[in-house]
């Protein structure tokens, strides 16, 4: 495939998405965010294919000469799920049993900046999103974790689903008593 | 300033503990002064820095410090400091360099802490002694088994005798080790809003909280949640009943240990423990011929969980090693490194890998419950009527069980012996007027002498 980069400033998508076809996929996204703000889990599992790879790598603080593993420093997934994985996230959710969501977690997810590109597989997409996820629980324990995602959609018969999943987080210390949420 | 009476706020016969410990600045600057300015600290594993001028980030206490293997071979630590200024001089958390660069106004430091270079050194100084100029160095760095600690007393015990008995249960996990001890080159790390202490004592003897607090979790991962077994750590479905036989809590001088004893439930958390328990069997007659049977067949394998004080945790089964840092009396910051055999084979080590990840990582499935009633027990602090409460944390007190290992042993895996300890280890700390003092006393008894394999 042709790089869909101009290699000068300003790099622009140069999509061959249709137009129908990249609204769909936006409105796939702002649907996912909001089943997903409703904890809607179930739901949400059915949105991804059996195949998934969901990953959240750590940012590592390196000098740029360090980068990509030229030192012992090793990469590292705070996530790195396939579909047990994720479902036995969502089954701990729904349990019951999880006190520090009861009270109630609001969660509320903010998706903006879709590109989306075509891949080398038919029906498969490249889309990336910057999102921000804001989370407020008991009196004022809010959160923000703003980031970028990477995903492969794949339209299958019953529609668009997510076949990968990277989330790229700007924090290297996890400002948060915990990430049980999905990006 | 008035002197703080340490006796009233640790009271070891009642066990209690004025909730004022987690809140108060004053006691948070003596902390920081009489325990990690005199201890020695957890600062990485010899795995870490493979190569000259291989280096990491950590904090001693508050103390932000650079730990690099120099050009001899020689792994040093410094502060994180410009000795013109004070800025600091590294912003990278490891990585593989050959000098450590000030950005203020570009003093550099090679990997031995020397002064090297000067901008305009001719022009500006007349005679500069660079010598007097390298980085500060931690006065005290050594390593127990490829385990670096740092201590910033001069005048303290050794690394050996700070650690004292609790080396013989460290062995387990360093000599078990086929090929030695590994670990992941880059901690987890997670800032909580609470105070250090809270997180070390739950980690290293808090079993009551393991099927209540983390009730969620463990219905759906490890032997409950895939049916293998109708308990995990001794403790049935649903936190109905325990058998309190099935784990000892041992308090030695300083350190603490909690461990299962039957050489396997260390991975009774794992969802796919197979290739795990495999390797223990394979590995365990050279783990015997090594440490002998206690240690062989009823500490390899087993939960344990290796608390030395102040702020490191090694825990066998889970497989992680945690510091504690602290941030300020009310905020910490964990870091967690998953372990594992360094000759295991690569798909055994991807499993506990897996399973430190989808446990104690930043998106754990039980590491988000600890920090919540961590941060509530702090903050409720604030409140003056509520900081005048005291904790209790009388489980277990004078049960004694016999045990061939060092130290006092307690039974079960709920009890509060070792947090217990902790406290203790903590005042003990808080009163010394130097560093030896911060070493306890020979327990009562003989335990000093017994020792196996």
């Amino acid at each position: 495939m042709a790089n869909t980069e101009l290699k000068t400033a300003p790099a622009i998508a140069a999509t061959k998405v249709s137009f129908e076809q990249e609204w769909a996929i936006h409105q796939f996204l702002s649907l996912e965010a909001r089943v997903l703000d409703e904890e809607r889990y179930t739901d949400w599992l059915a949105l991804l294919t059996e195949d998934i790879r969901y990953q959240i790598p750590v940012p590592l603080t390196t000098y740029r000469r360090n980068r990509a593993s030229t030192t012992a420093l090793k990469p590292l997934f705070i996530i790195d799920d396939g579909l047990p994985g994720l479902k036995q996230r969502a089954a701990r959710e729904a349990t019951g049993l999880v006190w520090l969501n009861d009270p109630a977690t609001r969660h509320l997810r903010i998706i903006n900046n879709i590109e989306v590109e075509v891949t080398e597989v038919p029906d498969e997409f490249l889309v990336r999103s910057k999102f921000l996820l804001y989370r407020g629980r008991r009196e004022k324990d809010i959160v923000n974790h703003p980031g970028w995602r990477e995903d492969i959609l794949r339209l299958t018969p019953e529609g668009l689903r997510i076949a990968k999943r990277t989330v790229h987080l700007l924090e290297r210390v996890i400002i948060d008593k915990n990430l049980n949420m999905f990006f | 300033m008035k002197k703080i009476n340490y006796q009233e706020l640790v009271d070891s016969e009642q066990a209690l503990q004025k909730r004022s410990i987690f809140w108060d600045p004053v006691i948070y600057e003596e902390e920081l002064k009489q325990i990690f300015n005199r201890c020695w600290l957890f600062l990485g594993h010899e795995s870490q820095l493979p190569q000259t001028g291989d280096f990491i980030r950590t904090y001693m206490g508050e103390d932000d410090v650079i730990v690099v293997r120099g050009k001899d071979k020689v792994i040093r630590a410094f502060l994180n400091a410009c000795t013109h200024r004070g800025n600091k001089v590294c912003q990278a958390e490891g990585g593989n360099t050959r000098s450590f660069t000030c950005s203020y106004h570009g003093w550099s430091y090679n990997t031995e802490g020397e002064l090297a270079g000067v901008p305009l050194e001719k022009e500006i100084y007349d005679n500069l002694d660079r010598e007097r100029f390298g980085l500060v160095p931690v006065a005290r760095v050594e390593s127990y088994k490829g385990l670096l600690f740092g201590c910033f007393s001069e005048d303290a015990p050794s690394l050996v005798e700070y650690l004292g008995d609790i080396a013989w249960y460290i062995d387990v996990v360093t000599d078990s080790a086929k090929g030695g001890l590994e670990v992941i080159g880059t901690p987890y790390r997670t800032e909580i809003p609470g105070n250090w202490k809270l997180p070390v004592e739950n980690a290293i003897g808090d079993g009551y909280h393991v099927a209540w607090a983390h009730a969620g979790a463990m219905s759906v991962v490890g032997a409950l949640g895939h049916g293998r077994s109708d308990n995990v750590l001794g403790i049935s479905a649903n936190n109905t009943n325990v058998d309190q036989s099935a784990a000892i809590e041992v308090v030695m001088n300083t350190h603490t240990i909690l461990t299962t004893l039957d050489g396997q439930s260390g991975y009774a958390l794992y969802d796919h423990p197979e290739p795990v328990l495999a390797h223990l069997e394979e590995n365990r007659p050279r783990v015997i011929e090594k440490l002998g049977e206690l240690r062989g067949k009823q500490l390899y394998g087993s939960e344990t969980h290796i608390g030395v004080f102040p702020n490191l945790q090694i825990i066998q089964g889970l497989n992680f090693i945690r510091i504690i840092h602290p941030k300020g009396p009310g905020k910490f910051e964990v870091w967690t490194y998953g372990m594992c055999e360094r000759e295991m084979p690569e798909e055994t080590k991807e499993v506990i890998h897996n399973h430190v990840r989808q446990t104690f990582g930043p998106a754990g499935l039980l590491e988000g419950d600890d920090g919540d009633f961590v941060e509530a027990i702090t903050h409720s602090a604030a409140g003056y009527a509520t900081r005048q409460m005291k904790g209790f944390l009388g489980m277990g007190m004078g049960r004694k069980v016999p045990w061939d290992g060092p130290g006092e042993a307690s039974p079960g895996l709920v009890n509060e012996a070792c947090q217990r300890g902790f406290y203790d280890q903590w005042r003990r700390s808080m009163e010394a007027t130097n560093a030896h003092e911060i070493i306890g006393q020979t327990a009562p008894g003989v335990l000093r002498e017994i020792r196996h394999g």
